[in-house]
């Protein structure tokens, strides 16, 4: 890529080590938490304890006799309802920052109490006496669209937030009826939850005098947090500043504004001191979002030779009862993506998404990748039942090289993919055939050895015109000739100040260390989309190294002029301008950008003073990634403890800008694919209480349970300016299948199907007394 | 997830704690490590005015030999436990014990003594206290007394200690010759609390087992006697033995294990007669 432009490539490609790191492993990184504002008040929320209830009465007035208690909020106190997040034609209720006449969940905001610590205001709360009429909750979404289910929005009279199917087609009945076989299955994912590290926080400071309000968050996306707040609190955008330091982590969960965040901004505007809040763990787990709650219905029409001639899906998702994605967002990319890595000629599909008093339903790291794990999971339920190996049921199936562009049924079309090759290498890094040798002579003692294989393609960075899509950078050369590049996007940890550096020093031929990347602050970045939906690489790259090539353009076209050589003579390289060939004449950039800002009299004739340049690109409509995972994992007969024994995963996500931080993001996705598959769990009692709401109850997974995670790359360079592709979501998309697949493999002699998750030892220990009853 | 105020004392002396505890009443809590009295603080599941630390005490710390017994502090944290010499030689169990609790950083700071009084019953301290015939002393102003481990658990998170009472120290009998002792537990990831254990002690002779404590915890209230099994294994059924395979059985079917969201009782139920196994193995293999 850099060789096209000058600057031999010296970082991009190379694993770089993260200029986050010193700050942040020393304690120098400035979370929300660390900001102290003068005069800062704490902010704690009253939350309802019931699932389904009519708010009765609200009497404050103990709570507010505590000494140090500011202020208390209710729902009396209007606060305007949100704002839609997106334009959506499902059902959709009215939110309201807090509860109105009614809560709807365990854990619906229902008073925010303000006072002059956190400490304080918890004991506030104690003494809010709320009035509850509990009813009875609908819990069970698969039974939320009986008759005389009860309804968790009355307005709206249904629980259906919204309902779509693909056209009836004749051509994919007849698929079905003219396969060798037809096999159906129903594969439930569970509820659980991104947990990121850093739970929500905000600190909101209202200048009233100024009309601004600056905003310190935990978040993903600034600016389009900005624009939210601006239309949610009637203030024009550019009286708000959102600025987002370091975010540990937020997978989805902080990519949008929830009835709470949205609380604390209207109360820090009703007050006259900067108000902070800070979920708790129990806040986190109880009342931001979970997901993956749902099922899908699977049909398969297969043919002896392991040829899939038809699919159909029927998928009921879970929204909790204030769904924080829009209705069509994740059912729509699972009926569109389905098919994945694989050749289906017919294909059909049916979803349809109820409201339940249940925590909202979120995005978390691949919120559509039920898609993979119920195909992959099918495949090999397919695979031993027409007698075949899984691997090669795949490998007769995969999307070859010659096939692309390959269209699928939806429209979506898969061009420079390699799902063929990840599998091959994946198999081969995994020594599959050898697995099969071990895993044999183990079952011959009585041993439950077990590997699965999952593949995927992964929609990453979406284009398509509208604000995700979009992405601008400003390159400015300084006077002191060092490298400032401002970005939209806001750093969660994924290490955008490391590579987009990397891009940057590239295209222009500066060092590494001379760029500085500035992002998570509106006041200084230029309008961004943020980071989510695997975009930084591919649209942040873009624009950084697209900016980069304009300053080098102008600062070769004035040392050109300086130099008297034609700009395409010269080149610069480590931050000097030189004739190509002789090195002898040369031009430090300093030299030059001391002229460029203050040497105005001798620029060429209508060059502006100073090097800044921006670009601002609307990306295209998706840039596709893919993956083959190959999990090697032991049951315990005894136990029903899993051992995992070994991870492969072969991957392409194009050209690597840092091989180090794709396999950081790799590693770190597989692992809460893992954790999703065996541990991790919020399940709900038929009354709606939570019943995992801290991490004695709910299991993360840790270290001493993950292999060493083994990566193989395929580069296949994607179509867009840096040839990169996502890889922000992939290893958690993969994660889950794989885990399930190795362990029901495991399974396998006794006869056993695995539909359902998580894969507690209860679960699996249940499943071999019952096979070996 | 902030805990109610409360005042704090850290007196040196076992005397100031006692006489703080007795003028505090119910409103006076004794801390040791905090690692399970300041989450359940923080979770505002319990709320308590006063606590009286007790890792000042001088008296209530380290480990000492006194004639048959090891004489352990009860403010003894747990990680000085694991690494102490004298456990290692007379109560190697215990130290067994102290690597399956939590992680380094919450033995760090939990103590025996803690460990004890809490009573978690899924806990390891406990149930090894009784498998050893320990013995705890306790102190209050009215006085002091000791209590056998055997009659110390009630039931899940109770004691039969007063709320005035300090444990001072655990007094464990040290290993006997021909004697063998093992623990084993099933837990969902390292470090957590067990779903199900068992610490067995064995005595034999000539290599016969001839008496044994067999402690399952994690699968009722308090640390609970397999009783079944001990008399088998004391009229000399052998590990794998029909006989003892049966008596465990009839002992995990006399169990009502807990249910939650780690684990169903079935489960705890199924696994108990596996973990029995695996720790009475171990210990039989340990006297030889
Ligand atoms: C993440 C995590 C994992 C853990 N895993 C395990 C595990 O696997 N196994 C396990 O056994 N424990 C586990 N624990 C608990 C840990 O071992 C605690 O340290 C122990 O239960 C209590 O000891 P402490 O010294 O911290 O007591 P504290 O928390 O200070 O006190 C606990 C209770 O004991 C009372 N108390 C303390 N000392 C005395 C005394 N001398 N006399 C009278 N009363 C007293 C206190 O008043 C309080 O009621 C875990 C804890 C955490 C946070």
């Amino acid at each position: 890529m850099s060789a096209q432009t000058g600057g031999a490539a010296r970082f991009v490609g190379a694993s770089v080590k993260r200029r986050e790191d010193p700050r942040l492993l020393t304690g120098g990184g400035q979370f929300v938490d660390d900001v102290q504002l003068p005069g800062m008040l704490h902010a704690a929320f009253v939350r309802s304890p019931l699932a389904s209830a009519r708010i009765a009465s609200i009497d404050t007035q103990a709570a507010l006799a505590v000494p140090g208690v500011v202020a208390i909020f209710t729902g009396a106190d209007d606060f305007p309802r949100l704002p839609p997040w997106w334009p959506s034609e499902a059902n959709v209720p009215a939110q309201h920052p807090l509860a109105i006449e009614d809560v709807r969940f365990v854990g619906d905001p229902v008073a925010i109490v303000i006072a002059e610590s956190r400490y304080i205001a918890e004991d506030a709360c104690e003494l809010v006496d709320v009035a509850y009429e509990a009813r009875t909750p609908i819990v069970d979404y698969r039974a939320a669209g009986e008759e005389g289910a009860p309804v968790v929005h009355a307005e709206l009279g249904t629980n259906l937030v919204a309902e779509m199917a693909s056209p009836p087609d004749p051509a994919l009945e007849a698929a079905f009826a003219g396969s060798d076989h037809v096999f159906k299955e129903t594969i439930k994912s569970h509820r659980y939850a991104a947990v990121p590290m850093e739970t929500r926080g905000f600190v909101a400071s209202w200048n009233k005098a100024g009309g601004e309000l600056t905003v310190h968050m935990a978040g993903q996306a600034p600016h389009v947090a900005r624009a939210y707040f601006a239309l949610s609190l009637g203030l024009p955008e550019h009286a708000v500043r959102v600025i987002q330091r370091d975010v540990g982590g937020g997978f989805g969960q902080k990519a949008f504004q929830a009835r709470d965040d949205m609380a604390v901004l209207h109360a820090a505007m009703r007050i006259d001191r900067p108000l902070k809040w800070i979920e708790d763990r129990q806040e986190n787990l109880t009342a931001a979002t979970h997901s993956r709650h749902e099922q899908i219905t699977i049909e398969v029409g297969v043919n002896n030779d392991g040829l899939l001639q038809a699919i159909r899906l029927d998928h009921v998702l879970d929204a909790g009862a204030y769904p924080a994605m829009p209705a069509e967002a994740d059912p729509g990319l699972v009926a569109a993506w389905f098919p994945g890595p694989y050749k289906v000629p017919h294909f059909g599909f049916r979803n349809v998404q109820y409201y339940t008093n249940t925590t909202a339903r979120g995005p978390y790291r691949g919120p559509w990748l039920i898609e993979t794990t119920v195909r992959e999971t099918m495949l090999d339920i397919v695979a031993r039942g027409i007698g075949m190996d899984p691997a090669e049921v795949r490998r007769r199936n995969s999307i070859q090289a010659a096939d692309q562009p390959y269209q699928l049924h939806s429209g979506i079309v898969f061009d420079r993919v390699s799902p063929a090759e990840t599998l091959e290498q994946a198999v081969e890094m995994a020594h599959y055939a050898q697995f099969r040798e071990e895993q044999a002579a183990a079952r011959a003692e009585g041993r439950l050895l077990g590997i699965g294989i999952a593949s995927y393609i992964e929609p990453t960075a979406f284009g398509g015109g509208r604000s995700m899509g979009i992405e601008a950078a400003t390159i400015r050369i300084e006077p002191s000739g060092k490298v400032t590049c401002l970005m939209g996007l806001g750093s969660y940890g994924h290490s955008v100040e490391t590579t987009m550096a990397q891009v940057v020093a590239d295209e222009l031929g500066v060092a590494f260390e001379d760029v500085t990347i500035v992002q998570g602050d509106t006041a200084s970045a230029p309008v961004g989309g943020g980071n989510l939906g695997s975009r930084s690489a591919v649209i942040g790259g873009a624009v950084a190294g697209m900016s980069a090539r304009k300053a080098r353009a102008k600062i070769l076209d004035l040392a050109g002029h300086l130099m008297e050589a034609a700009p395409d003579d010269l080149e610069l390289v480590d931050g000097v301008v030189s004739v190509k060939g002789s090195p002898a004449s040369s031009m430090a950039l300093t030299e030059i950008t001391q002229v460029a800002y203050n040497g105005a009299d001798r620029l060429p004739e209508g060059m502006e003073p100073g090097i800044e340049e921006t670009t601002r690109w609307s990306a295209p409509f998706v840039t596709h990634s893919n993956a083959t995972h190959v999990c090697m994992c032991e049951v315990d007969r005894n136990t029903g403890l899993v051992k995992l024994l070994d991870y492969v995963v072969s991957e392409d996500c194009g050209v690597m800008i840092n091989p180090m931080v794709v396999e950081g993001q790799i590693s770190g996705g597989v692992v809460q694919g893992i954790g999703g598959a065996l541990l991790e769990h919020i399940p709900y009692d038929a009354d709606g209480n939570p019943l995992a709401v801290n991490f004695k109850d709910y299991l993360l997974p840790v270290a001493d349970l993950i292999p060493e995670i083994r990566i193989g790359h395929i580069v296949t360079p994607s179509d867009t300016p840096g040839g990169h592709k996502g890889a922000g979501e992939g290893g958690t998309i993969g994660g889950v299948a794989a885990t399930v697949n190795a362990v029901a493999d495991a399974l396998a002699p006794l006869g056993v199907t695995i539909t359902e998750q998580p894969l507690s030892p209860s679960r699996l220990l249940a499943l071999i007394e019952q096979a070996s009853a | 997830m902030k805990p109610a105020a409360f005042d704090y004392v850290a007196p040196t002396s076992l005397d100031a704690a006692l006489t703080a505890l007795a003028d505090g009443g119910y409103d006076a809590k004794p801390i040791a490590g905090g690692q399970s009295l300041v989450p359940l603080m923080a979770f505002r599941l319990a709320v308590f005015g006063q606590l009286v630390d007790l890792g000042r005490i001088e008296e209530l710390q380290g480990v000492a030999r006194d004639g048959d017994e090891l004489v352990i502090g009860a403010a003894t944290r747990q990680a000085a436990i694991a690494k102490d010499a004298l456990v290692a030689e007379h109560a190697p169990v215990l130290a067994q014990a102290t690597g399956w609790i939590g992680h380094q950083q919450i033995r760090n700071r939990g103590t025996i003594g803690g460990s004890i009084c809490h009573a978690d019953p899924a806990a390891e301290y406990p149930a090894t206290a009784v498998a050893l015939d320990a013995t705890i002393d306790v102190a209050s102003t009215r006085g002091r007394r000791s209590i056998p481990a055997a009659e110390l658990f009630e039931a899940a998170y109770t004691t039969t200690l007063e709320p005035d009472e300090v444990a001072v120290a655990v007094r464990i009998p040290v290993r006997r010759p021909g004697e063998g002792t093992a623990i084993f537990e099933v837990a969902r990831r390292p470090g957590d609390f067990a779903l199900a254990g068992c610490v067995v002690r064995v005595a034999t002779s000539g290599g016969a087992v001839i008496d044994a404590r067999v402690l399952a915890f994690g699968v009722g209230g308090a640390p609970i006697r397999l009783a079944a099994a001990e008399a088998a294994l004391a009229a000399g059924a052998g590990v794998g033995s029909q006989e003892l395979t049966a008596a465990l059985q009839a002992d995990a079917d006399g169990l009502t294990p807990p249910e939650d969201a780690q684990a169903t009782s079935a489960y705890r139920h199924s696994i108990v007669v596996h973990v029995a196994n695996t720790a009475i193995a171990e210990a039989i293999a340990d006297s030889q």
